[in-house]
């Protein structure tokens, strides 16, 4: 019995193959039925973002259970086993856990550190909770799974360098935009040209509140095209004089081999429009804007070689950080494997007190029959004594018990209490958790097992070993 | 502050140590708060060093009022006549001073980091010039007395919340134009932030600082008859003044928030030094600020 990942990533499969497997929000509760139901899944939790789409899963018996998943994963992504099965890549026990765990600390995303995981991995879990099947989707080890990696998520970002700066040039510009104007909401926004970098950091600055777009090119037909896709609306080179004073941010990323905005047209700008300053990000090479621009003290001018140093300033930090986020990880991971192992003295220990229930209950009715003639009361009091007695006695053994497993000696103990106490074998319930302190690995599949210290290329290598 | 007057002969009462202890566990709170929002910067902005910070600030404020309400208990007047007792005022009159802006602007609750360490150094000096009565003027009482000073105070209080906004926000423009996005910037509040603190900083200090002046003015000519215009801590005064006009002005028009941060800096240092002339070259009675 074994915890096990299956899915695809920006380490496996190009983009225009992720986005066949993806999962959109309103896809999730059908698809999470449908393995339960059709696919016999106990517990799952579907995680699927722009950069990966995985399905975890608990307990996986065998590894042909997992087929069967698979075949819903090809069928989503309408691609065949043999065309699809390269870019699908499974883990299995400890390696689920710390792959987990990297996840969402942001140390497996394609921008290393960044921190929309954390909340999207918290979405994955809760709309498995959502899903009205019983028993519950995300049940006892999915649970302290993704709770425990969203602890881990959290301390990581909290305690080391790890999500610190912007590494993205979007997102350098949004957190400039942030320092300049406070509260985005209702600042205006101007792109010249309609590049993809402007695209994407229009949009980030729209995710802020940011209205009021207006994309002037060269050509109408394309400006339109952009305005039309991010809501705003088209404008000409011709009209920059006019619209540039009600403009808070310009983003400039077009192919002209000259300046487009002078010195001269951002002087009368700001001449109209009043004390606001003006942010602009210049991405075009050459660039879009004359360099002079940025010497008055009510323009914030960064062009692509400044974004660039400040995004690869942050991406060096982040990386210094590794060690210790690992460490955080690993310390978490011990902590999961731990409360797994104690998982395996639950029926052992439900055993133990039921059998010392049942003794005592023989007991006091066979001392109520020959105290027949004492008071209510007074039976009540022996009642009550017996079930202290039994508890006293009960409580060391208990706590010992899950210690013990906890540090490793899980199955001989465990048959030590049964052989002392006279215990019958727990039966199926029993066997679900026994003998796998280490999270189990299926059937043959533990070349699956990652041995090696966790980093953020394990996936690759466990991707290769399972192709090889 | 307020006119010369006559000085009583009676000797000050002695120190009561219970509220002198009041008074040092304030100044241990507010260094304590100093020292987390240091610890806060150094580690890169990460943490919760602001949380605690603001928390201690405001237990110590808090402690602050206890042991000056504890002084005029002990000594039946307000801590405003005397260096040691006016200083320890004009400390928690900033505190409190910072208390209302991070309650009104929780961002702003950066600023602390500068106005902190001026609550401290007022307090700690007040502390060693000793917290007690100066041989009081007579004259140096009543409502209008306590009215004068404290608008005063409150003047003074805005020009120093105007002058820790000023002053990160200089720090913040600069970081942003010579493209260091790192731990000092993640820091300090966004420019706007840093903005409207040392704005309304400047207007409710210039407000109350105009009254205080009108108040002090109106009395001397109604009962002295006449006003020294030489007299240095009325030079004082006026300078100070002027450095409020000279702040508000500079925020007019395009780019006034530089200017305005740039202004309230160099004034706030011309108001220090000044005071600090007029302090030891030409008053030394231990009445006047």
């Amino acid at each position: 019995m074994a915890l096990a990942v299956l899915g695809v990533s920006h380490h496996t499969a190009p983009v225009d193959v992720r986005e066949r497997f993806h999962f959109g929000p309103h896809e999730v509760h059908e698809a999470l039925r449908r393995l339960r139901v059709e696919a016999g899944a106990r517990e799952v939790v579907l995680l699927s973002t722009c950069n990966r789409t995985e399905i975890y899963l608990f307990p996986v018996e065998k590894p042909e259970e997992l087929a069967g998943i698979q075949g819903h994963l090809l069928e989503k992504a309408g691609l065949t086993l043999q065309d699809g099965e390269p870019y699908i890549y499974q883990l299995h026990g400890e390696g689920v856990v710390r792959h987990l765990f990297q996840v969402t600390s942001g140390l497996d995303s394609l921008v290393m550190g960044e921190a929309e995981i954390q909340g999207q991995v918290r979405e994955a879990y809760l709309a498995a909770g959502e899903v009205p099947v019983e028993p519950a989707l995300a049940g006892t080890v999915l649970h302290r799974l993704f709770q425990s990696a969203l602890a881990a998520g959290g301390q990581v970002r909290a305690e080391t360098q790890v999500g610190e700066g912007s590494a993205s040039v979007a997102s350098v510009a949004v957190e400039l935009a942030r320092k300049i104007f406070g509260r985005l909401k209702g600042r205006r926004v101007l792109i010249l040209g309609a590049g993809t970098t402007a695209e994407l950091t229009v949009e980030a600055l729209g995710r802020e509140g940011v209205r009021g777009v207006v994309v002037a090119n060269r050509t109408r037909d394309r400006a339109e095209a952009l305005a039309a896709r991010l809501g705003g609306t088209a404008a000409e080179f011709e009209e920059l004089a006019s619209l540039l004073p009600s403009i808070d941010i310009v983003v400039a990323s077009t192919a002209a081999p000259h300046p487009v905005l002078t010195q001269a047209m951002v002087d009368e700008a700001l001449g109209k429009g009043g004390s606001s300053p003006l942010l602009i990000v210049d991405i075009a090479l050459p660039r879009d804007v004359e360099a002079s621009v940025g010497d008055d003290s009510r323009v914030f001018l960064y062009n692509v070689d400044d974004l660039r140093k400040i995004v690869d300033s942050h991406v060096a930090r982040r990386r210094t950080a590794l060690p210790q986020a690992q460490r955080i990880i690993q310390e978490h991971a011990r902590q999961f494997r731990d409360w797994y192992a104690t998982l395996e003295v639950v029926p052992v220990i439900r055993s133990l007190r039921a059998r010392g229930e049942a003794l005592r209950q023989e007991e006091t009715e066979w001392l109520s029959r020959r105290l027949a003639h004492l008071p209510e009361e007074d039976r009540a009091r022996v009642e009550e004594f017996s079930r202290r007695l039994m508890n006293k006695l009960l409580h060391d053994p208990t706590v010992r018990l899950r210690q013990g497993v906890a540090e490793g000696g899980g199955p001989e103990l465990v048959r030590a209490v049964r052989f002392l106490f006279g215990l019958e074998d727990g039966g199926e319930e029993d066997a679900a958790t026994q003998g796998h302190g280490d999270m189990g690995v299926p059937g043959e599949s533990e070349k699956y097992l990652e041995d090696g210290e966790p980093d953020t290329h394990s996936l690759d290598e466990t991707h290769s070993l399972e192709r090889g | 502050m307020g006119p010369g007057a006559l000085l009583s002969l009676e000797p000050p009462p002695l120190p009561s140590s219970a509220h002198l202890v009041i008074h040092v566990v304030a100044l241990i709170l507010y260094v304590g708060a100093f020292l987390f929002w240091l610890r806060f910067l150094l580690s890169g902005a990460r943490g919760d060093g602001p949380r605690l910070a603001s928390w201690l600030a405001g237990i110590g404020v808090v402690a602050h009022g206890a042991a000056l309400s504890h002084y005029v208990l002990v000594y039946g007047e307000l801590p405003l006549v005397g260096l040691g007792p006016a200083l320890s005022s004009l400390s928690f009159s900033l505190g409190i001073g910072l208390v209302a802006t991070v309650l009104v602007v929780r961002e702003a609750a950066r600023v602390g980091i500068v106005v902190i360490p001026l609550m401290v150094g007022l307090e700690a000096v007040a502390l060693g010039m000793g917290v007690v009565p100066a041989p009081m003027a007579l004259d140096f009482q009543g409502a209008w007395f306590a009215l004068h000073v404290t608008l005063a105070f409150v003047g003074f209080q805005g020009l120093a919340l105007a002058f820790a906004a000023g002053l990160l926000f200089l720090a913040q423009f600069h970081e942003i134009k010579a493209k260091r996005l790192g731990s000092l910037f993640r820091f300090l509040p966004p420019l706007p932030v840093l903005d409207r603190v040392g704005r309304v900083g400047l207007w409710v200090g210039f407000g109350a600082l105009t009254l205080a002046l009108s108040l002090g003015w109106a009395w001397t000519v109604r009962y002295r008859g006449s006003f020294q215009w030489t007299d240095p801590k009325i030079v004082w005064s006026v300078v100070s003044w002027l450095v409020f006009v000279y702040a508000l002005w500079a925020r007019r028009g395009s780019g006034g928030a530089y200017k305005g941060a740039l202004a309230v800096v160099t004034g706030f240092g011309v108001v220090v030094v000044s005071f600090l002339v007029v302090r030891f070259t030409a008053m030394g009675t231990g009445l006047f600020l």
